[in-house]
Parts: structure tokens; sequence; C-alpha cells
């Protein structure tokens, strides 16, 4: 009864047709929980009237404060005017989010696994792991860009290693949650630890590892932004595109920078979804009616 | 010692930071010939998982020895000679159903030891129209099934059931304890199950195996007397005087045990 209440609550046909005296019929109920098709009013209404509100708000602000928000038309404009610029500029910024996620989860991934057969390397290193993580990364740019100039490397580094943590505490955790009784099997089958670590470990830490990489994605464009930013040398990318047009208030320029930011991470989003949907078929995550 | 039987002898185990004087198995005798099939019940705590999981290598116990048709339960792992089944059916969830049951086969190749064919099994347990499915698509008797599958998928010399059915249904239960007894009746393997149920212990064994707790002791060993293979006479006067005669042997392991909390006698 809960979720036919809750379907209509959000059915504005429905909720403008009062009948409170009606039961819900059989057919109302069984449409409640079937799956929607992504062209009913039900699905896009309510995103469509949220973007539409804020956007309003946004123009009614920046209508009376153009040094607070930029109209809406003229960061559009912005974007138009040169779209080169901004493509190149996100390319760099989107190169050096994604090495540095290859290399943070990379490395994470391979010390996951180190850890996960041979214990005494965890009480190693998860305390420098930790160290390192709770760092602010902000605070550590300025010296690596130092160590490694103003090329991409100390971007790439600082990318890392906010990347890093996630991964690294997530893949630890999934490859130490296989269930006692597959693991039985396992054992009375004779099975090696190889053999353990690759049927079982592995896949059983891979819906771990992919909450790690949705988490990571977006993640790594902020790192690449905050060297950027910090890496005073730097020519190209949205980071410095963003100081740049900042200092100089042209506040277009700085949110049409941060539009194209904004773009990268929904799109990563979306990749790792799909990547779920692909990988994880198997997983409760993935299956519609859980019961 | 001898190559045809299962001995236990003088079985004792204390958990970490258990009561010595209470050991979980306490002097455990028992002998089960090659090809039988026989039943451990008991209240919860007797021991009987713990027994179980001791005979198959996974658990290390403090006195006595495990001798299994002459070999240790390592020893026999080692083979791959030991299929298990626990409570839980325990598949792996990103494989099919087909792909489930050749684990067996495809762990530990140097065990050198042959398989089933995967199509026969999955006949013989009525899921031949659900090789390519996976286990989310199942329900909770046809995954038991599977593992049923995969534990019989490597001819195993001996097969440990820890309570495989007692999270199913009563009419589910029923029809899983014909498919085993089928595959047990083809295969002649020596099967050691542990159960809650009086009905499925007569139904299905040899030998019942009466467990008392704390600590956890062989109170008797009762043999069923029923012919091969089962049928009707399970249900008959014959299976029912059993039943009653398992019943009040548990109720003497009842009132033996040192905390008789947990089983109400039926």
């Amino acid at each position: 009864m809960a979720t036919v209440s809750k379907a209509a609550g959000t059915d504005p046909r429905r909720s403008r047709r009062t009948r409170p005296q009606s039961p819900p019929s059989r057919a109302r109920r069984g449409s409640g929980r079937r799956r929607r098709s992504p062209l009913s009013p039900r699905v896009w209404l309510p995103t469509v009237v949220a973007v539409a509100l804020v956007g309003a708000a946004w123009s009614w602000v920046a209508a009376g404060n153009p040094y607070i928000l930029p109209e809406l038309g003229e960061v559009g404009r912005t974007l138009a005017s040169d779209p080169t610029l901004f493509v190149e500029n996100a390319w760099s910024t989107l190169q050096i989010a994604l090495l540095g996620v290859a290399w943070g989860a990379g490395t994470a991934f391979v010390l996951a696994l180190l850890m996960s057969e041979i214990p005494v390397l965890r009480r190693a290193i998860m305390p420098l792991a930790v160290v390192l993580n709770v760092t602010p990364v902000v605070a550590l740019a300025p010296a690596l860009v130092v160590a490694f100039g103003f090329g991409m490397t100390p971007k790439v580094v600082v990318t890392a290693i906010v990347t890093f943590f996630p991964v690294l505490i997530n893949v630890t955790t999934g490859l130490r949650s296989v269930s006692g009784p597959v693991l039985h099997v396992f054992r009375t089958l004779h099975a090696s630890r190889l053999e353990v670590l690759l049927k079982l470990r592995l896949p059983t830490s891979l819906p771990y590892a992919l909450a790690a990489l949705r988490v990571v994605l977006p993640l790594s464009i902020v790192g690449a932004v905050v060297a950027e930013f910090v890496a005073a040398g730097s020519s190209s990318g949205l980071g410095t595109m963003i100081r740049n047009s900042a200092a100089n208030a042209q506040l277009p320029h700085v949110y049409a920078a941060v539009a194209c930011l904004a773009t990268m991470g929904v799109l990563m989003l979306a990749l790792t979804t799909l990547l779920e949907r692909r990988l994880l078929f198997w997983h409760e995550s993935q299956q519609r009616n859980p019961s | 010692m001898s190559r045809e039987r299962i001995e236990v002898r003088g079985l004792t185990k204390t958990y970490e930071g258990g009561d010595p004087r209470r050991p979980t198995l306490d002097r455990i005798d028992l002998d089960v010939p090659r090809g039988h099939f026989v039943s451990l019940i008991g209240p919860s705590g007797c021991g009987k998982s713990t027994l179980v999981r001791v005979v198959a290598g996974l658990e290390d116990y403090d006195e006595g020895s495990v001798r299994i048709f002459d070999s240790t339960p390592r020893q026999m792992c080692a083979a791959k000679a030991v299929g298990f089944v626990p409570q839980s059916p325990a598949l792996l969830p990103w494989l099919n159903v087909r792909r489930n049951i050749t684990l067996p086969a495809r762990v530990n190749r140097r065990a050198g030891k042959g398989s089933e064919n995967p199509d026969a099994l999955l006949r013989m347990v009525g899921l031949d129209d659900a090789a390519r499915k996976y286990p989310h698509e199942l329900s909770g008797g046809m995954r038991q099934r599977v593992a049923i599958a995969r534990a019989f998928g490597t001819r195993p010399d001996l097969l440990l059931m820890d309570e495989p059915f007692s999270a199913l249904d009563e009419f589910t239960r029923e029809a899983l304890q014909w498919h085993l007894l089928g595959l047990w009746e083809r295969m002649s393997t020596t099967v050691l199950f542990v159960t809650h149920s009086v009905r499925e212990a007569v139904t299905l064994s040899d030998e019942i195996v009466v467990m008392s707790a704390r600590p956890g002791r062989v109170h008797e060993v009762i043999p069923v007397d029923l012919p091969r293979p089962r049928g009707d006479e399970v249900t008959g006067p014959r299976g029912r005087a059993l039943e009653d005669r398992v019943r009040a042997s548990l109720r003497g392991a009842w009132e033996s045990g040192a905390a008789p909390d947990d089983l109400i006698p039926l």
C-alpha cells in the first residue's frame, strides 16, 4: 500500500483529480510497479521543473547583480564564441584527470591485492595510506610543483593522490568480504591461494572497485583543477582558465569553464553506470526488484 | 585402520575462549562404513556442524583422530574426494548454473580427478532448462539443487552436508530429499548429513547419530532398517515408529545436556 500512495503522490495528473473515496484499482496498483518509459512525463517532468526553477532563480539574481552571477545567455555566448578554446582546455584537464586515476587507482588496486595476500604488508602500508589521505593535497601541491616542474607530472601526481585512498579502502574491503560458506567449498576442494584470489576474491571485490570508481572519477577532476590552480606556470587547462578569468573578473568565462567541468563529471558518472550495468548484472545493486 | 570406513576416535575440541570442562566435541567416537548415509541430529550447540567441519578439514581439533578411508581430512581434500554442501547454497553469483557446477573441475587440477558430465548432473536434479541462468534468477530450492549437483560433480568419496535444506519450505525440502536420494543411489557416495528434522533423518539415512549438547557427545546411534530405495514405508507405520524412537532419544539427549534451553521436544 505504501508504494501505491507514494506513486499517486508523485503523479501530477492524479493529484489534480482528487478522488479520495475511491480505492486504487488493481490495474493502477500494477502500473505503479511497472518500469515506466523514459518518455512518460512522470519520468522527465520533475527534473525539467527543477531545472527550470533553478534557471529562473539564477536569471533573477543575475539580472540585478552581474558581479555575483553572469547571465546564462552570456555564459552560453562565451562558450559558443570560441568552442575550440574550451575543448582544448577541457581535453588538457581531462588528460590529467584520467592519467591521475590510472596511476592512483592502479597503484591502490595492486597494493590492495598485495595486502590481502600478505597481512604484514597491511600493517605496514595502511598507516601510511591514512596519513597520505588526511594530508590536504592542496598543501602538498606547491611542493610537488617544485619537485616535478610545471609540466603535467605534478598535476597527475596530485590527482593520483586524491584518487588513491578510496580505491585502496574499497578494494581491500571487497577482497575480504568473501562469504564463509563459499570459502569452505573452495577449501574442501583444496583450491590454491591463487585460485581463491582469481576465481573468488577478485570477482567479489568488483562491485566495491566500481563503487570506488564512481567516487574517484569525479574526484579526479577536482584533483586536476586544484593542481592547475596551484601550478602557477601552467598555460592550459580549465583550472588555469578559471583562475586567470577570475583574476580579470570575467565571470562568464569562469562559469563557462565550470559548465565544461560539470559536463565532464556527468559523462564520467554515466560511463561508470554503463560499466556497472555491463559487469555487475549479477549483483543485488543491479536488480530492479530486490526481494 | 580401514580403507572401508570413516573412523573418528576420541575426538575432542574446545573453541578458543570456550569452557574447557564442556568441550564443543567431547570424546566423539563414530564409525561410518563406506557407502552409508548417516545423519547427525541433536539440539543446537551439540557440535554436529563442528564435527562435519572437522571431518571436512576446515577446522582443527584438540585430541583424538579422524581417518577417512585411511586418509586424513586434508589428504582427502587435496585429492578432491570431499564434496561439501553448506546451509546456504554458496553459489558464485557471476557464473551461470552450468559454470557453477563445473567450478570444482576448474580448481585444483593437480588432483587429477575426473568429473561428472555437468549436463547429466543437471538432468538428474531436474535443471537442464536452467543451465544458462544465473543464481539470482533461480528460486531458493533450485539454487540448493545446483549446490548439490556441484558437490557431486567431482564424484566425491565423501559428501558432507551441513543442514542443506533447513532454509527451504517443507514442500521444496521433501522434493529435494528425493533428488538427493536419487543421486546418492546412483553415485554410491558416503554421506554425512547434518539436520534438525527427524522426518528428514528417517527418510534419508541408514543410521541416525543422536548427539547431546554441552558437552557435545554421541548420545545414541539408531539404525534405520527401512528398505532401499525409500518409498512409502517412510511415512508408513514403520517410518513413524522410527521417528518416535528418534524423538524419544532426542528427549533423552536433551535431558542429559547441561543447558537444555533450546530444543523443545516434539
